[in-house]
């Protein structure tokens, strides 16, 4: 079922289709598979959690060393104190509390709190940095099937040389001179991110360029934005989407990778900065390191298995 | 054949040359000097700071317009000389020349775990399609894919190293490469940074076999009466293997840019991951640019080792 939108563009009102069938056919090939589900069942807790969750939790960055290194419920740690006047040992065991469900780190900072925050940064970088990448990719994709010739050959090469280079070092080198802050980070890894993207867009749009329906246009007198917007991009929508999901969980490793060797924002708290702590503390406080991981292989897997689902459901030659 | 192998020397040469510029500007350009930890002690010492940091800077030539010193350091690259390490007092060279067989022996053990366990399970699985084997080893290759490398190195110490005690936590360079005791220490290294890749072969190679399971050759093949080892491992593999060596020849490029310096912080071995990060931190451009460059380098080689061995795995590919 068809249904007409009245949207205004440069002044001129255009009757626009939104097609719900369509919307409809891929939701009914994408809900048959299962996993991919649970993955976008998991992204939208995640996303809840992220957004509201911070309100109602505890303060991640507050520090108590009275409760320091407290375990999880259900789980207990012992301590042993040697008293120097009666020369005995006392051994204390400190079981979890429910005020702190998930335990303490060493600097007493709630377990929960810190994960609530890292979530909602994990998400932001991104879906922001994807984002940046994303639309930079597809823009300079178009351009350069668009534009062929020598400009196409120069965006290309430009493409390569960015590709050689050692992300991560690159990541770490720029962060390192411009400071850690969220912005810079999410900056850094939506301008290096674009390569992949750009390269896909242009191949397909090279292809789609040759297709009767842009001839067609073509004649009709289409402009080359109007080309671009109302026929290249339309159609290499789906693989767009299929790509931004995919490679949400390698910006999201990166960022946490950053944070990991102490090249976090140090204003927030995020699933990388709480390893950080947790590294230093794996025979003491085992929890701080497993728990953020946990958090992340989760996060990575729902958004594989959910870009895995939307492949098939947009692929129309795949059996789902 | 001759000229394409020319030619693409000379564009991978470009390629590393925009890499270096890129490099040295970002570190040159910055606001901190490699001389800032030598003032450090001579403040400490009560000396006079500025004439000795200008002494300092006028024996490098750190005090030039900077494209003069991109000029005189690209001359000497070309004369052979990679500059000076401040951080560790010594010739670049001398640096990477006593830390590089950490990382090559990290890299290519985990490639040849990754490469025989990955494609051995691949190809049981696609041979086992739709068996509970098949499902266990896709979901296996999903966990893989999705499990950040860094963290698991961390859950390995955790679990084998703390509480099981079979492993030392840190990394000990007292034992000679060729031991069997470093061999043994190597295992989690090896393991954390080769599990991710293993999974990546498994899923490609299951889906490369598959496309050629069901092959007419492959029906002629068994038609003749081979036995089935030779119908897989002669008539599917072989033309299964092209697609793979893409992807793991793409895949080695980022296990030596992403994966390996992170393994090697994550288990304390003195790489040139450590060394480079070490560098990028103490503003010690020389090194920076060094690693950068070697890694680009051979990175390009694979590159076009790739393209040559495809000529030899398909002989109907011909290069002009």
């Amino acid at each position: 079922m068809s249904e007409e939108k009245i949207v205004s563009r440069g002044g001129i009102k255009l009757p626009v289709h939104v097609n719900r069938r369509l919307v409809r056919y891929y939701w009914d090939r994408l809900k048959k598979n299962k996993l991919s589900l649970a993955g976008l069942g998991f992204i939208v807790f995640l996303a809840l959690l992220g957004t509201f969750g911070p309100f109602f939790a505890a303060d991640p960055q507050h520090v108590d060393f009275d409760v320091k290194n407290l375990p999880p419920l259900g789980f207990s740690t012992q301590e042993s104190i040697y008293d120097i006047k009666t020369s005995t040992f006392t051994t204390t065991v400190h079981p979890g509390r429910p005020d702190h469900p998930l335990g303490t780190d060493s600097k007493g900072r709630d377990m929960l709190a810190m994960l609530i925050s890292g979530s909602r940064i994990s998400l932001l970088v991104g879906l922001l940095a994807t984002g940046i990448a994303i639309s930079l990719g597809t823009f300079l994709g178009v351009l350069s099937a668009y534009l062929g010739g020598w400009a196409d050959n120069l965006l290309m090469r430009f493409t390569d040389v960015m590709m050689t280079f050692p992300f991560f070092l690159l990541l770490v080198l720029i962060v390192f001179i411009f400071g850690p802050s969220l912005t810079i980070i999410v900056i850094v890894i939506g301008l290096t991110g674009w390569t992949g993207a750009a390269r896909l867009i242009r191949s397909e749009a090279l292809s789609l360029r040759t297709r009767d329906f842009i001839t067609a246009s073509k004649a009709l007198g289409a402009s080359d934005n109007r080309i671009i917007f109302n026929h290249l991009i339309p159609n290499v929508a789906s693989l767009i989407i299929v790509m931004a999901t995919l490679s949400i969980p390698g910006v999201i490793m990166a960022e946490a990778a950053l944070s990991f060797i102490g090249m976090g924002d140090p204003m927030s708290t995020s699933w990388g900065t709480i390893l950080n702590t947790g590294q230093h503390t794996l025979d003491t406080a085992w929890w701080v390191a497993v728990e953020p991981g946990i958090m992340l292989f989760l996060t990575v897997l729902s958004f594989n298995f959910f870009g895995d689902g939307l492949r098939d459901a947009f692929d129309p030659k795949a059996t789902v | 054949m001759r000229n394409y192998i020319i030619k693409r020397l000379i564009y991978s040469i470009i390629i590393a040359w925009g890499i270096l510029t890129i490099t040295f500007i970002l570190l040159r350009v910055g606001p901190s000097s490699p001389v800032d930890r030598y003032i450090l002690n001579i403040a400490a010492r009560g000396q006079d700071v500025d004439s000795v940091k200008q002494a300092i800077e006028a024996r490098y030539g750190l005090n030039k317009p900077i494209t003069e010193q991109y000029f005189s350091y690209m001359g000497n690259l070309l004369q052979g000389n990679w500059g000076w390490s401040f951080s560790a007092s010594m010739p670049v060279l001398e640096l990477i020349g006593s830390h590089w067989i950490y990382s090559f022996q990290l890299i290519l053990l985990a490639t040849i775990f990754a490469i025989i366990l990955g494609v051995g399970l691949g190809m049981l699985a696609a041979v086992k399609q739709n068996t509970k084997f098949d499902y266990a080893a896709s979901i296996f290759s999903f966990i893989g894919i999705s499990i950040p490398g860094f963290w698991l190195g961390l859950m390995l110490i955790l679990v084998f190293a703390v509480y099981l005690g079979f492993f030392k936590t840190y990394y000990d360079t007292n034992y000679p490469i060729w031991s069997l005791e470093n061999l043994k220490q190597l295992i989690l290294p090896v393991m954390a940074l080769g599990i991710g890749e293993l999974a990546g072969y498994v899923r490609y190679t299951r889906s490369a076999m598959l496309d050629n399971l069901h092959k007419e050759f492959v029906t002629t093949a068994r038609a003749k009466g081979l036995p089935e080892s030779t119908v897989i491992g002669k008539h599917v593999l072989r033309n299964a293997i092209l697609p793979l060596v893409t992807i793991i020849m793409f895949d080695l490029g980022s296990v030596v840019f992403g994966g390996a310096y992170l393994t090697e912080i994550v288990f304390g071995i003195p790489g040139l991951g450590q060394v480079s990060f070490n560098a990028i931190f103490a503003d010690d451009y020389a090194v920076v640019v060094a690693v950068t460059l070697i890694g680009t380098f051979l990175v390009l080689f694979i590159n076009l080792a790739t393209d040559l061995f495809y000529t030899y795995l398909d002989p109907r590919i011909r290069y002009e």
